[in-house]
C-alpha cells in the first residue's frame, strides 16, 4: 500500500463525501429563517438569538455526518439549538401550576370582547384590540417550558411529534405544556389587552 | 361564552393544531355548525394564532445570514 496514491475508489468516495456535505450545508442553510425566527422567540434578546443560530450552525456543520439524510432537517437544527440554549445555563423554571387559571380558555376572548360596545364583535375586530409589542411581550412573559412549545408549535409550525422530539420530552408532555402555555399567553394578552 | 360542553375546550385546541383523526373533525365540524358560540370562539382562535405568528416575526439580520455561510466547510462559489 502505497501513502498519498489513493485508489479511485477512495478518490471517488472522498468526492461523494464532499458532495453531501456541501449539500447538507445548502439545505440546511435554506432552513436559516424559520431556526432564526424561532430562535428569536426561544430567547429574550435578539443578539442572544443570533448568537444563539451561529452557535447551531458551527455545531452542525461539524456534526453534519450524524444528521441522518432524509428525517426532518429543521427539527434536527432545532434540537441542536434547543440543547444549546439549555447548555449555556437557562435554567430550568418551576411550573406555576400553583397558580390557577380557571378562567379557561374563554377568558382572552370573554375579556377583549367584553370591553367592546358592539354586542357581537367581529373575531378579526376583537383582535385588532392587541398591538404587536403586547403579543411580542406577552409571549415573552410565559415560563420557558411552555413558551419553547408553544413557540415550537404555533410559531415555528412543528407537529405534536416533532416538538417533543425536539424538546426531548413525550408528547403528552408536548400536549399539556402546549395546553397551559397558550392559556398563559392568552392570560397575559388579556392583561395587555388595549381597553 | 360558548356551550358549556367540556369536550369543545379540551378538542379545540387539537382541531386547530390539526391534530384529531378524519372522524374527530367531523364530528367538530358537526357541532361547530350546530354552536354559534363555539363557532364564534373557534374563529377567534384561529385568528389569534395568527396574529401571533405575524406579530412576533422578526427578519433575520443579513449580517448573520453572512456569517452563517461564513462557517460552511468550503467556500461559496
Amino acid at each position: 500500500m502505497t501513502e498519498g496514491t489513493p485508489t479511485a475508489a477512495e478518490t471517488r468516495r472522498i468526492a461523494e463525501v464532499a458532495r453531501d456535505r456541501v449539500r447538507f450545508e445548502e439545505e440546511a442553510l435554506e432552513l436559516s429563517d424559520q431556526v432564526f425566527r424561532v430562535a428569536r422567540r426561544l430567547v429574550s434578546s435578539r443578539e442572544e438569538a443570533e448568537d444563539l443560530v451561529q452557535d447551531t450552525y458551527g455545531r452542525a456543520f461539524r456534526a453534519w455526518q450524524q444528521y441522518q439524510p432524509g428525517t426532518n432537517l429543521r427539527a434536527w437544527l432545532l434540537r441542536i439549538l434547543t440543547n444549546l440554549n439549555i447548555d449555556r445555563g437557562r435554567k430550568a423554571q418551576r411550573s406555576p401550576d400553583i397558580q390557577p387559571l380557571e378562567e379557561g380558555d374563554y377568558f382572552l376572548y370573554n375579556q377583549l370582547a367584553s370591553t367592546m360596545p358592539d354586542d357581537n364583535p367581529d373575531e378579526e375586530k376583537v383582535i385588532e384590540r392587541l398591538s404587536q409589542n403586547a403579543v411580542v411581550e406577552a409571549l415573552a412573559e410565559v415560563p420557558h417550558d411552555f413558551r419553547d412549545v408553544v413557540v415550537l408549535v404555533d410559531i415555528g409550525e412543528f407537529a405534536y411529534a416533532e416538538a417533543a422530539q425536539i424538546l426531548d420530552i413525550p408528547v403528552g408532555t408536548v400536549m399539556s405544556r402546549l395546553h397551559r402555555g397558550r392559556r398563559l399567553l392568552k392570560k397575559n394578552l388579556a392583561e395587555k389587552a388595549v381597553v | 361564552m360558548g356551550c358549556g360542553c367540556g369536550d369543545c375546550e379540551t378538542m379545540m385546541q387539537p382541531y386547530l393544531d390539526g391534530m384529531l383523526s378524519d372522524e374527530e373533525v367531523s364530528e367538530a365540524k358537526e357541532h361547530l355548525e350546530r354552536c354559534p358560540p363555539c363557532e364564534e370562539r373557534f374563529r377567534f382562535e384561529e385568528h389569534l394564532r395568527h396574529f401571533v405568528r405575524v406579530a412576533t416575526d422578526e427578519p433575520m439580520p443579513d449580517e448573520l445570514r453572512d456569517r452563517l455561510a461564513g462557517l460552511r466547510s468550503t467556500p461559496t462559489a
